[in-house]
């Protein structure tokens, strides 16, 4: 009998702490308590095409310096840490500016309203990226026909032209798979941009909610087609073949020249001016170390 | 120590009067919830008519002129759980009549841990299996043009729902008295015959419970049918054609909907009507279970 009084009121008092933290308003975060003085963490998030050069980039960082101190003399002897996650440029943009993120990554041009939220942070590129309209290297498209115009693939995309036939005799009477990423992701802003030009995508598209997982799809089914970002297309050479559309394959010097039209800026985005920690990793990204990373992933770097 | 009379009077009366405030509160909380997701959504209510964005069929909702209508989406949430009800319901109920009473003590005793382990799988990893196994599977050996389908989710969606409707069958299986067993078997009856004759008319509103309990379940998982259902926009023409249910759309989308546009009220109108609909079914089943308790009680 006692013990078990003593547990009920105990379950009444934990309740009713639960209930009054409930009122508190802001409860801590799990990092903050480490390191009461600087903020422990750096939280990134954003494009799913930028994830995973951008944790890389973390990852040799936090590696070759391990605490701040060695980065910086001025700063405190702590660890680094920095989260990078993934949820696509719509998401990156959105949890700049609410501060979810410290920092977001988004992978498309910022219109003019975008670019007023940033006036008081900062925007820096680190590299650009191109679509590569892909497709399986199983598909016979590649010896029949691996040009195609931007009119084309306008109507592949549109689900006007539904089966491969249809786009050229000589080829399979199979259905397009046409696979996009959803309304988040930086690259379905991009193409409709640089090709639809507002014609809807066929409803028949699968919306694929990654870039990685888009890529993985048209290695895996023969008949897709997709926009995928030419740094996984040059990452999987034997898996993931480009069309050149209009006659200019996404090659490196057609990029670089402007002549290849689907591309797109790799941006990092902080709503105020970064803190000392992002702009030491901020830096970092834009070293030597940070856009050899860009380019060894496939991406074109930016220039310094 | 001494706990006296008076001392643990009050200490009842705080717990009692704890455990109401929680009930309140959870109460408030439900709630709270529609009316939270009413606000937000209200702008469609008002802006689109409530039939055309229930029947719509075109989802476009960041083009200049946007359009949002969800019937596609409510069909494929539907179809989704309906289809996976359909198989797992058979199968459910075969486990649970099985365990209930033919089951050696030995084997239900390893197969009910079982089944509370496979409830607690999380979704993506079901989902990932689906997306790894069943996808690939369905692409190479019945020449589909993609593997993702309504009929993958579902056939993902029956093995997460079954070990609920085996165990609340099983249980509704166990509660009939055994008296109806004895006088079955008395009367010199085969037991296959008792099960179908005496035991199932019996347990039957139960077992329709836990059905309708796993279909709330169904309708409402996001991360498996994400992966599986392919998230295409059109209208599903049948089982094994593509489609959007309802909480993929909203996972898809909501991270990237600016608050305040139409676009994002019309994901929050658009778990308004899926938290509608499980609610719909929750009334269901307490429908259903207050209906089996007159029914026993009369025999």
């Amino acid at each position: 009998m006692k013990v078990k009084t003593w547990v009920a009121l105990l379950l009444v008092a934990m309740l009713g702490l639960f209930m009054l933290s409930g009122c508190g308003g802001e409860s801590p975060k799990a990092g903050d308590e480490a390191q009461p003085v600087e903020k422990a963490s750096i939280k990134i998030g954003g494009s799913s095409t930028m994830a995973p050069i951008v944790a890389k980039v973390a990852d040799n960082f936090t590696e070759e310096f391990k605490t701040w101190n060695k980065v910086d003399k001025s700063m405190p002897e702590e660890e680094i840490v920095i989260f990078v996650s993934t949820g696509g440029s719509g998401f990156g943009l959105k949890s700049a500016i609410d501060g979810t993120f410290d920092l977001g990554m988004v992978s498309k041009d910022l219109n003019d309203e975008e670019k007023a939220q940033f006036t008081a942070g900062s925007i820096v590129q680190i590299g650009s990226d191109v679509l590569d309209i892909a497709v399986n290297p199983n598909n016979p498209i590649l010896n029949v026909k691996p040009d195609l115009t931007r009119e084309e693939v306008k109507k592949v995309f549109a689900g006007t032209l539904k089966t491969w036939k249809e786009l050229d005799a000589s080829l399979p009477d199979r259905t397009i798979v046409i696979c996009v990423r959803d309304l988040g992701g930086g690259a379905s802003e991009v193409f409709d941009k640089s090709v639809m030009k507002g014609t809807p995508i066929s409803p028949e598209a699968l919306q694929i909610p990654s870039m990685g997982a888009l890529a993985g799809k048209v290695m895996d089914n023969a008949d897709a087609i997709g926009y995928v970002s030419s740094g996984l297309v040059n990452q999987n050479p034997d898996k993931l073949k480009a069309l050149s559309v209009d006659g200019i394959s996404p090659t490196l010097e057609n990029i670089l020249s402007g002549q290849y039209k689907i591309g797109r800026p790799l941006l990092m985005l902080s709503k105020e001016k970064p803190d000392t920690q992002e702009q030491l990793f901020m830096d970092y990204l834009k070293s030597e170390k940070g856009l050899k990373v860009v380019e060894e992933m496939g991406y074109i770097p930016a220039t310094k | 120590m001494f706990i006296k009379t008076r001392d643990k009077s009050i200490a009842e009366k705080l717990i009692v009067a704890a455990l109401t405030t929680s009930a309140i509160i959870f109460g408030f909380m439900l709630i709270a919830i529609l009316l939270f997701m009413l606000q937000e959504s209200w702008a469609v209510w008002s802006e689109i008519s409530v039939w055309s964005f229930l029947s719509g069929t075109d989802w476009r909702p960041v083009a200049a002129v946007p359009q949002l209508g969800i019937a596609a989406m409510i069909a494929s949430t539907l179809w989704v759980a309906g289809g996976s009800l359909l198989i797992a319901a058979p199968l459910g109920f075969g486990s649970a009549v099985f365990l209930a009473e033919f089951a050696p003590f030995w084997l239900a005793a390893v197969l009910r841990p079982v089944l509370n382990i496979l409830t607690g799988i999380p979704s993506v990893v079901y989902g990932f299996l689906g997306a790894a196994v069943l996808v690939r599977y369905f692409e190479s050996s019945f020449d589909l043009a993609t593997g993702e389908s309504l009929f993958a989710a579902s056939l993902v969606l029956a093995i997460m729902i079954l070990p609920y409707i085996i165990s609340n069958s099983e249980s509704s299986l166990r509660s009939v008295p055994l008296e109806y067993r004895h006088a079955g078997l008395a009367l010199g009856v085969s037991r296959p015959y008792m099960v179908w004759r005496i035991l199932l008319p019996l347990a039957g509103k139960g077992m329709l419970g836990a059905l309708v309990l796993a279909l709330g379940r169904a309708l409402g998982e996001t991360m498996a049918v994400l992966m599986l259902a392919g998230n295409i926009l059109l209208f599903p023409s049948s089982w094994f054609s593509q489609g959007e249910p309802l909480p993929a759309l909203i996972a898809l989308e909501l991270g990237s909907a600016t608050p305040g546009t139409l676009h994002y009220q019309g994901l929050f109108a658009a778990g308004f009507v899926l938290l509608l609909i499980v609610i719909a079914i929750n009334i269901l089943i307490h429908a259903l279970q207050h209906k089996l308790k007159n029914e026993v009680s009369r025999f």
